[in-house]
């Protein structure tokens, strides 16, 4: 029966999708592609319908959906499980804003080495010690985050950066900042 | 709003978070003394000319 549909191996359908044998494997051993049939000598049996599902699996994994939800997301017949899209939408999102604040990192290192200057050769404590001692109490430099934020935001983000305070603990104090909640 | 930090611009936030002109002397002095170095990087990040950072600096001393 199934010899005379349009069936194929697992070399040919993987292939066919750019995959490696293994992968396909793989999608068997997990439940997640398992072919729907098997010649008289046991090798595994790919159909059209198989290939149906196999262009969804690859659809969803270039949405960067995991293997699992994949799965859960096939098996719910009919109409697809937004809560999961709707989450990996909220992955995404996350990760780019990463993203943006790498990128915005490394442009102010770039700024640096093309201008061919370091930024202030002094750290955070220097700075704070510097600034009390010349009678700037907590308070007024609350404040003078805030303007500095408002006034200048990249010279804020590259003067955090130059101090070599890491990355999340500038974005904590450029959101206060721009808040004002000190 | 200017999105590069200039010598007015650090003057003005100093000024509004209420560092008096002799706070500010002081300051310079402490930089100068305690961090020479920083210093003029800090003076060049403004985008002061040398000769600038070199005047700045030895009134700071």
């Amino acid at each position: 029966m199934l010899a005379t549909m349009n069936t194929c191996t697992i070399t040919k359908l993987a292939r066919a999708f750019g995959l490696s044998r293994s992968t396909l494997l793989y999608y068997d051993r997990i439940g997640l592609l398992p072919p729907s049939g098997r010649t008289a000598a046991g090798y595994r049996c790919y159909t059209q319908r198989d290939r149906q599902r196999l262009e969804r699996i690859c659809h969803f994994r270039q949405a960067g959906l995991t293997l699992a939800d994949i799965r859960t997301l096939l098996s719910s017949s009919g109409k697809p499980n937004a809560k999961l899209l709707e989450r990996r939408f909220r992955e995404l999102g996350g990760q780019l804003l990463e993203l943006r604040s790498q990128q915005r990192l490394l442009a102010s290192m770039l700024k640096g080495v093309a201008a061919g200057k370091c930024p202030p050769a002094v750290d955070r404590v220097m700075w704070v010690k510097m600034l009390r001692a010349a009678g700037m109490d907590d308070r007024a430099m609350g404040r003078w985050h805030t303007e500095f934020e408002r006034r200048a935001p990249d010279a804020h983000q590259e003067f955090l950066v130059s101090l070599g305070i890491p990355e999340s603990e500038i974005q904590r104090i450029r959101k206060s900042s721009a808040e004002g909640a000190w | 709003m200017p999105t590069k930090m200039t010598k007015e611009n650090w003057i003005a936030l100093f000024r509004d978070v209420g560092l008096t002109d002799a706070q500010m002397k002081k300051w310079h002095h402490l930089f100068e003394t305690r961090h020479p170095e920083g210093h003029q990087s800090f003076l060049e990040w403004l985008g002061l000319p040398a000769e600038k950072c070199d005047l700045i600096r030895k009134e700071s001393r």
